[in-house]
């Protein structure tokens, strides 16, 4: 229950620190409001163009699912590994045919070519 | 005009500042010394009543504080190093060897126009820095300093630390997407992608100590390493230390993984619409993160706070100061006068060029370095947390200083073989190393019954 006090404290610390930082900066700094250039988005000088939340590569999203199945394993894993200790054979081969199983779905991405950037 | 008028329109700003500054500082000090013989009892009283509180600010207060000289030692190191490694002199103005410039930086960023684009989605525009900082700052919490120093010694420390650590890519691609440019659209996905592909072997990495260790507690895992050199984790688990340093420096966004602020490539990623004190957040949250990834790969891997040699004698001084009585306080104000005496004679009669002035002013700080050490020679054998707490910082600021040199060498590699990297090297490998960690525990075991 500490623990939990300690969390919260903290985050409270943190975000305050980080408002009244940039309360400070917004009180001491300087403002110039600039010409029409100034608003624009700085694309390296270029005129921005199209729609920028526009279609994006699929490959971030295949890599996006991959990590789902293999985060949700590490959630296993890790209350595997602190009671490994008294599973012992049993715990690792039911460890083992869990892994083998993630293992086939990982090598059938690899396959299909999920792996390699396109 | 009066005189007074004169003056204050006479001086800068920063006279101005000091002119204020001072009369107040004056006043409250002599308010809060009053305060405290007043009420001193009282105030002690509810300390000792409420210390988990107490505890509490002060662990917190501390942990804030760690925060801010580190990042700006770390900017120093990494301008100086590197301008060293490229054979370039580096900062050297301000300061000795241009030491205090890195805070001269922190200072200039804070004075500059924080401007927000008209285009961007406001309230995640400005969320975002703040949630950078708060996942590199919450994980300062666990980090064991030394067995005494731990500001919270959470049982699920380990997991907690890759759970909060986490959450700084949710603000990179916040940063990322609300900017409203094509630049930071891809620095923000790129550090998505990067940071979910290298989040999997750095946990599956660690696995194997947990199996060893039997626990997720930071403080326990140093505690497991406390023997001779030979328990250190990284020798007992070399694959697991390869995985996860290659791993941290991927979640750090260092060189040769830095390919989510790429300065050729994509101008500075998701920081590219960012200015003044907000970008200085991204970067302030960088540079803790590059030191609480030292400290956790040296609390797991390098044996934390554990000496690496054991002296074999244990120095003991005990000095009673009580026993002194009212010599004390005479002994204190005559012993500086009558040490730079005798530290300054041998230099004032070795050569009639150095006048007396110089030599008082050698003796001072000789006398000054040889009680300094005297003291930190006492309070390291007489405090043990303090002794912990050096080897600790050893370790962490020699990884910290692997880090710059790798960022002085390495080019930086491409997102194709980075992401591949993760997935095709490093993941099978950490599962390689739990099973091959859960076999060699299994035989041991059963060879023990």
């Amino acid at each position: 229950m500490t623990g939990l006090w300690y969390v919260l404290g903290f985050a409270g610390a943190g975000v305050s620190f980080v408002f009244l930082t940039i309360g400070l900066a917004w009180l001491i700094s300087h403002r110039v409001r600039g010409s029409r250039g100034k608003q624009l988005p700085y694309e390296s000088g270029i005129d921005t163009y199209g729609d920028t939340h526009g279609r994006f590569g699929l490959s971030f999203y295949l890599y996006a699912l991959l990590f789902v199945a293999f985060d949700v394993e590490i959630v296993f894993i890790y209350i595997w590994a602190l009671n490994f200790k008294v599973l012992l054979i049993d715990g690792l081969v039911s460890m083992a045919v869990f892994i083998g199983v993630l293992l086939i779905g990982l090598a059938y991405a690899w396959r299909k070519g999920v792996l390699s950037w396109r | 005009m009066s005189g007074a008028a004169l003056v204050w329109a006479r001086l800068t700003p920063a006279g101005r500042i000091l002119a204020v500054l001072l009369p107040v500082l004056a006043v409250g000090g002599a308010l809060t010394t009053a305060l405290l013989i007043v009420f001193g009892g009282a105030i002690a009283a509810t300390i000792g009543a409420n210390l988990p509180i107490v505890r509490f600010l002060a662990a917190s207060v501390i942990t804030f504080l760690i925060t801010v000289p580190t990042a700006f030692l770390l900017i120093y190191m990494e301008m100086k190093i590197i301008a060293l490694m490229n054979l370039r002199i580096g900062p050297d103005r301000i300061g000795p060897a241009g030491a205090v410039m890195s805070i001269v930086h922190g200072l200039k960023v804070l004075m500059k126009e924080d401007y927000t684009p008209p285009s961007v989605d406001v309230p995640v525009f400005t969320l975002a820095p703040v949630v950078v900082y708060l996942a590199s700052f919450m994980t300062v919490m666990v980090i064991p300093f030394a067995p005494e120093l731990t500001s919270v010694g959470l049982e699920l420390g380990l997991l907690y630390f890759f759970a909060i650590g986490g959450l700084g890519v949710v603000g990179l691609m916040m940063a990322g997407w609300s900017s409203f440019n094509k630049y930071s659209l891809l620095g923000g996905i790129r550090a998505a992608a990067q940071a979910i592909s290298y989040e999997i072997p750095l946990t599956l990495s660690v696995v194997g100590i947990v199996i060893l260790t039997g626990t997720l507690s930071l403080p326990k895992i140093v505690a497991a390493q406390s023997g001779s050199l030979l328990d250190w984790f990284i020798f007992r688990q070399p694959l697991a230390a390869i995985i996860f340093f290659i791993a941290i420096t991927a979640e750090a966004n260092r060189t040769p993984f830095d390919n989510t602020e790429a300065d050729q490539e994509i101008v500075a990623g998701f920081a590219t619409e960012y200015s003044g004190m907000r970008f200085g957040f991204f970067f302030f949250a960088e540079y803790v993160n590059v030191f609480i990834v030292s400290a956790l790969f040296s609390a797991v891997f390098l044996g934390g706070s554990n000496a690496p040699l054991v002296l074999p004698f244990h120095p003991e001084i005990i000095i009673n100061l009580g026993s002194l009585g009212i010599m004390l306080p005479i002994l204190a104000g005559i012993a500086p006068v009558i040490g730079t005496l005798v530290c300054a004679a041998p230099i004032w009669f070795a050569s009639s060029r150095i006048k007396t002035w110089q030599a008082l002013v050698a003796g001072f700080l000789i006398f000054g370095g040889l009680s300094t050490a005297a003291i930190g020679f006492w309070a390291w054998a007489m405090i043990p947390a303090l002794g912990n707490l050096i080897w600790f910082l050893i370790k962490t600021f020699s990884l910290v200083f692997v880090f710059v040199w790798m960022r002085g060498t390495l080019p930086r590699a491409r997102i194709d073989q980075l992401m591949g990297f993760a997935w095709k090297w490093l993941l099978p490998a950490s599962l390689l190393n739990i099973f091959a960690t859960a076999l060699a525990v299994l035989l041991t075991t059963s060879g023990g019954n």
